[in-house]
């Protein structure tokens, strides 16, 4: 499926009790928290090495951007096995947690942080990750204003106090710990050695690339940087490759012969065949990943709001869940279940009578005047295809055609820019484990518009978003408040919005792999690393 | 057969054989099933996704598809797009072609050159290629169908009513109107155009099937047929990613065109045999 764009993640409330702890004190965090992994090459004795290639498929091209400072695509499923960042989260415990950082404390309210660098570790170029090097990447990614480097605004001052202490002094108080765990935007890298064109990989995490073909069926092939500062074990995969294969039937037969290793997404269909067979382990965890339907509320038929109402109303959210057959959970509100901001109680229903009431009195309905609309989905996304079934079939007895495109993402996307559709349909995830971005990026007035393809221009809900970093950073209880009203605001009053279903992620692997764990905040990715072939 | 009875039942236009008659029992049955599906259907054509995918059973003959719309009420109406389709692409490629040959035919010279040329330039392409180039550029849907294969079809009864017409107009009779003086466009429509005609519906009954198979295909590109519309190609398309799992939901609709496409090109088959007294004798 497609999940471009932008952002992602995560499974907040804990992150964030965490937070708010930390500016409160300013106590360590990850000293002594998980260890990193052990550096062992020499201490196993029975393991065989493994020297098979880990064959993860995805079902479309991986790579649109190499650069670690702008990339905000796919590709992250390569890059995070390329590149670091200070913390990774980790969806278990809810907790950002040491990577290229050992600790960390807050102080100041939260507007000043100080990590504590790994030492030892080497770029894939050679050179050393310090403080000076990490400082230079993150301001290189803030200078290149791409992808999500937004998520450093905060961020006034970095300083790289000595060799292994690099300090942020931020605006206002934010969790920087949580956003160093950024699956975009927030990898350490050696500026100098940063390649446009995938010959070379300038991160410190345990695979480097081996080749790069855009547009083969294998797209690209990784291999193990042998200077990884964790170590390698025998039995780690120590090849990767990704086999672009759309067609999921196609990669269903793969993996039942054991020809790939890992399938990103079946239909519900083939997940359940999946789980009665013997070869194939299968997994299936809640994400925040949800499906946003955004109105156009600046031009068009759905200008008025009355439209976009009926628009909500007419969506069959309940059937669309149970034709998803577990794959998917029903939403309420904007913000997924387990993130600060997730509201109770805001699950929508389809409501005929109320879509047609609203319908006529905006001029439009069976025995008005007909209603066209543009609607623009992914290509190939079976889930998003039902919505339009059903969203289609429904419209059609209220005297609306629906007019949908299933488009590639980058068509889509500039389409989109342009203002050309009245319904715009895609997948939303934060890129750090916080519901800020669904309204930062999404629903905050812009000029030329980026995400926010609803075109929403509202000051009053611009002000209220900006408030939300420091209100989550000081004072959680308001900022549920103000993500909650928010959403009635964005969703009820100005429906600009629908949000029918939350995505679960449902996988399926060769039985042989030990140790896969589903990570929302990093969404599709595979840490190859954690990684084991089972004899 | 006799002798004497043999040229006599050469001459008569007669199904010639059983699988022609097959089909054309076929076709009327698909032509019936598909004008009465509002009453025939035994299900209202709506998504009711707390039923999808039923497989068969007493209450969905043939199942239920992903969002839980009965497979056979689908293929009835889907009959009714594609049967649309088919009819609305032969008759625009017939008329226009039929009378561009017709005249191309009877004029000769320049006119025929110049019509001839502008035809071979079309039949460049290869036809598939260029009916989804169209399709692509215009807004999908049943109409964009229609005029994407009729712009690739009608050349092809140009050439064959070219030709036909241009063997007439050799005719004595068709000399006698010109020398009593007859007007052109009157030879054209009195005479050449009613002799023409005989190989032109024959080949309309061999195309019905190539229709119905390429509007499928674009359906199926999702460049044809939009949801909710029910069209045979665009139901294959649905549950293509089902075929291991939910068999019915791409079996049905797969063998619906294919027994359709069978159908008319039998019937063809039979009538061009029924109709050409070089091919009935075997």
């Amino acid at each position: 499926m497609r999940w471009h764009k932008r952002l992602l993640v995560a499974g907040v409330t804990g992150a964030l009790a965490l937070t708010a702890s930390a500016c409160a004190g300013g106590q360590v965090r990850g000293a002594g928290g998980t260890p990193a992994p052990q550096a062992s090459t020499s201490t196993s004795q029975a393991a065989q090495a493994n020297d098979s290639t880990f064959v993860y498929v995805p079902n479309l091209d991986v790579v649109t951007d190499w650069d670690p400072a702008t990339s905000y695509s796919n590709e992250i499923v390569a890059l995070s096995n390329i590149y670091e960042g200070l913390t990774r989260y980790n969806s278990q415990t809810k907790k950002a947690e040491p990577r290229l950082a050992t600790e960390w404390t807050a102080a100041d309210g939260g507007k000043e942080w100080t990590f504590k660098l790994r030492q030892g570790v080497k770029f894939h170029s050679g050179a050393t990750m310090d403080a000076e090097a990490a400082k230079k990447a993150i301001e290189r990614t803030i200078e290149k204003k791409g992808g999500a480097a937004y998520i450093w605004d905060a961020v006034d001052k970095i300083e790289a106090v000595d060799a292994a202490t690099l300090k942020f002094t931020l605006k206002y108080a934010a969790p920087l710990d949580l956003i160093a765990s950024s699956g975009y935007a927030a990898y350490i890298y050696d500026v100098d050695a940063v390649d446009p064109d995938g010959k070379k990989t300038a991160g410190t995490g345990p695979y480097t690339i081996d080749s790069w073909q855009k547009g083969k069926e294998t797209e690209l092939t990784l291999k193990a940087f042998d200077g990884y500062w964790g170590g390698w074990k025998p039995e780690q995969y120590k090849k990767v490759a990704f086999r672009v294969t759309p067609e999921i039937t196609t990669a269903w037969q793969l993996l039942q012969k054991g020809e790939v290793n890992f399938v990103q997404r079946l239909n519900p269909q083939l997940f359940e065949q999946a789980g009665m067979t013997g070869n194939v382990q299968t997994s299936r965890s809640p994400s925040f990943q949800n499906l946003l339907v955004l109105f156009n509320t600046a031009s068009g038929p759905a200008k008025d709001v009355r439209v976009r109402q009926a628009l909500q109303a007419a969506i069959d959210y309940d059937g669309l869940v149970a034709a998803l057959k577990g794959s998917a959970q029903k939403a309420s509100g904007l913000v997924p279940q387990g993130l600060l901001g997730h509201v109770n109680g805001m699950e929508p229903k389809q409501d005929l009578a109320k879509a047609q009431q609203l319908l006529a009195e905006a001029g439009y309905g069976p025995d008005l005047p007909e209603l066209k609309l543009s609607l623009t989905y992914a290509q190939g996304d079976e889930d998003q295809k039902l919505l339009v079934t059903l969203l289609s079939s429904a419209l059609n007895k209220l005297n609306v055609t629906l007019q949908a495109k299933p488009m590639t993402w980058n068509a889509q996307w500039d389409l989109g820019k342009k203002q050309g559709q009245d319904i715009f349909v895609m997948y939303w995830y934060p890129d750090y484990p916080d519901a800020y971005s669904w309204f930062l990026n999404v629903f905050k007035s812009a000029e030329k518009p980026q995400f926010n393809l609803s075109y929403l221009k509202n000051a009053d809900i611009d002000a209220q978003i900006d408030s939300l970093p420091q209100l989550t950073a000081t004072d959680q209880l308001k900022a549920d408040t103000a993500y909650q009203e928010l959403q009635k605001k964005i969703i009820e009053e100005q429906a600009a919005v629908a949000v029918p279903y939350v995505q679960t992620y449902q996988r399926a692997l060769t039985a042989d792999v030990e140790g896969y764990v589903d990570n929302p905040a990093y969404p599709n990715v595979v840490f190859f690393y954690d990684l084991k072939r089972a004899t | 057969m006799t002798a004497t009875g043999a040229p006599l039942r050469r001459r008569l236009p007669r199904i010639p054989d059983r699988f022609a008659a097959l089909g054309a029992v076929i076709i009327v049955i698909v032509v019936l099933a598909s004008l009465l599906a509002p009453w025939l259907a035994p299900y209202p054509d709506d998504p009711n996704p707390l039923e999808s995918l039923q497989p068969p059973s007493a209450a969905h003959w043939l199942g239920t598809d992903k969002v839980g719309r009965d497979v056979l009420t689908q293929i009835l109406y889907g009959g009714r797009t594609s049967l649309f389709i088919a009819a609305a692409v032969l008759a625009v490629s017939a008329v226009v072609g039929v009378t561009l040959g017709v005249v191309a035919g009877y004029a000769g010279g320049w006119i025929r050159d110049m019509i001839m040329r502008v035809t071979d330039v079309f039949l460049a392409f290869p036809a598939l290629l260029l009916s989804l180039a169209l399709a692509v550029v215009l807004q999908p849907g049943v109409n964009t169908v229609v005029l994407a294969i009729a712009v690739t079809w009608w050349p092809w009864y140009t050439r064959l009513a070219a030709s036909v017409a241009a063997s007439i107009s050799t005719r004595s009779y068709v000399d006698a109107a010109r020398c009593l003086g007859v007007p052109a466009p009157l030879i054209i429509l009195r005479h050449v155009l009613p002799n023409s005609l005989t190989p032109v519906l024959v080949q309309i009954s061999l195309d019905a099937g190539g229709v119905i198979l390429t509007a499928a295909a674009l359906s199926y590109l999702g460049l044809g047929a939009q949801e909710p519309t029910a069209e045979w190609g665009l139901m294959v398309q649905q549950g293509q990613t089902l075929f291991t799992t939910n068999w019915w939901v791409v079996t049905f609709p797969g063998l619906a065109i294919l027994v359709t496409a069978f159908a008319f090109n039998v019937l063809g088959e039979g009538l061009r045999n029924a109709l050409d007294p070089r091919r009935a004798v075997k």
